[in-house]
């Protein structure tokens, strides 16, 4: 029985955390001062707090997009920062 | 007489007229020429990079080094005993790891990377990641447990400021099952999640913790999850909170009932306080398994224990990144305590800290020389009568690291 009991608190904690990520989705917003910001600024704010930031040459337009999202699974960078920084790289 | 002579000299104008174009022509068709074949040469480089429907590329890592190390081993009553090692490199600070992505979509990422590490040949990730919607990302296959920064952010050798990894954060490591992870702006602040269901934790007879692997030994599952807030809105201060929840024991044995809750807590701020750049990381784990009954080891009765572990480090590193000088600009000194805590009156209980002083000489963004100074105290707590060794056991080593991204 307390065997059961921890599996469904597992999966209401679960199901409560997804509920919270869809209600939060709907409100989330960036205001203008970071929706203006560029993606070198972005570049030299992000990639700094692991690791040294990156040199545009080190990779080719498109394997910027690849790492990118490899980035974006570690970091949890979000989708415009993402985008913003790749497309500086590729400049 | 006269006209004679301008007729000649007309003539031979315009020979060497004709001679002159024809001279300049030739040069043109072979300038033409040399235009074209950079022309088809250009074509083909750019028939290579256009866009298809795999878009594979192989990155990766390698670290490796010399270590120095002296180890003074003290039994309650008994004088030290040394031991001493110089080596190329070991199992903690030897990799290479080529790290194989596969970007199938602009939605689809595919990720692989397997690992050498001086003795054996393993896999540190291998997972799909599907990009459903912005700030929603799927993820399903073998992948780093979200839990604190170190061992998803800062372990890799081209990135961790010092040779080795603090004690105590191998857990939990890498796990079979499926995950959800984002990044998301909140006003000024951003804010991140990154959960986790997965097959989880193995109790062992002796108390310590493993992995289940890909196939799990209960019916239960792990969940694990972070949740971290980046308060400021140029990036600098990230904290975050982890929790994690598994069903340990072997299913049908004496450790059906057994689970395992763990805690954590980490943060990472990195600001240009100009011409320093400063880099403070710190994580707390906290390890807590339900109370069992162990099996006692050579006739040895059975035997219980408070099976609490708890592992914290705190890292600073500076580096004058404004500076003028080349070289200068290149160094960057780091310094880590850590501490790990083991259970007192398991086998394998020890209280121990760890000093870690690194230069570092960053060669380009992503090569570095390390000299690693490390110097670490730890004194058991096991249980003698099942087999643990009491005792001092003080360990000073040298590292010299060479680490690479490429």
């Amino acid at each position: 029985m307390k065997r059961k009991n921890i599996q469904a608190k597992m999966w209401i904690t679960m199901t409560g955390v997804l509920t919270v990520l869809l209600i939060v989705f709907g409100s989330c917003a960036e205001n203008q001062k970071i929706a203006a910001k560029s993606g070198a600024q972005l570049w030299a704010e992000n990639c700094q707090r692991c690791h040294n930031t990156p040199s545009p040459a080190s990779f080719s337009h498109s394997q910027w997009v690849t790492i990118g999202m490899h980035m974006q699974t570690r970091a949890q960078l979000t989708d415009k920062e993402r985008d913003k920084i790749v497309a500086f790289l590729q400049q | 007489m006269k006209r004679f002579h301008n007729l000649i000299y007309a003539v031979l104008g315009l020979c060497g007229l004709l001679v002159t174009a024809s001279s300049a022509r030739a040069q043109q068709t072979a300038a033409d020429s040399s235009v074209l074949d950079r022309l088809t040469t250009l074509e083909q480089q750019v028939a290579d990079q256009k866009p298809g429907e795999s878009h594979f590329m192989v990155a990766g890592l390698t670290t490796f080094g010399f270590v120095s190390n002296k180890t003074t081993f003290t039994a309650p009553g008994a004088a030290g005993q040394i031991m001493r090692t110089n080596s190329f490199g070991d199992a903690d600070h030897y990799e290479l790891s080529p790290m194989l992505l596969w970007r199938h979509s602009n939605n689809l990422l595919v990720e692989f990377e397997p690992s050498f590490d001086g003795s054996s040949l393993g896999v540190n990730w291998a997972n799909v990641t599907y990009f459903a919607a912005p700030g929603l990302q799927i993820r399903g296959g073998y992948f780093v447990v979200p839990f604190g920064i170190y061992n998803k952010r800062l372990a890799a050798g081209w990135i961790d400021k010092l040779a080795g990894d603090p004690n105590g954060f191998d857990l939990p490591g890498t796990d079979f099952g499926i995950g959800l992870s984002g990044g998301l702006p909140l006003g000024d602040m951003k804010w991140s999640y990154d959960v986790s269901l997965t097959n989880g934790l193995q109790l062992l007879p002796d108390g310590e913790l493993q992995n289940a692997g890909i196939v799990d030994n209960n019916k239960g599952k792990m969940i694990s999850g972070r949740f971290s807030l980046l308060p400021f809105s140029n990036s600098c201060l990230e904290i975050g909170v982890s929790a994690l929840h598994s069903n340990a024991g072997d299913a049908g044995s004496s450790f059906t009932t057994a689970n395992v809750n763990m805690y954590g807590a980490d943060i990472n701020f990195v600001k240009s306080l100009d011409p320093i750049l400063v880099n403070i990381k710190g994580q707390y784990n906290r390890i807590e398994v339900s109370r069992q009954t162990y099996p006692g080891q050579n006739d040895a009765p059975d035997y219980s224990f408070s099976n609490v572990s708890s592992a914290a480090f705190a890292q600073i590193s500076l580096r004058p990144t404004g500076a003028d000088d080349k070289f200068l600009k290149n160094i960057e000194v780091a310094y880590r305590y850590s501490s790990y805590n083991t259970p007192a009156n398991s086998t394998w209980g020890a209280n121990s800290h760890q000093n870690d002083f690194g230069v570092d000489y960053w060669l380009n963004w992503r090569t570095v020389l390390k000299c690693t100074y490390s110097l670490s105290h730890a004194v058991s707590t096991a249980n003698a009568d099942q087999g643990g060794t009491l005792g001092i056991t003080n360990v000073n080593a040298l590292y010299l690291q060479f680490s690479v991204e490429f």
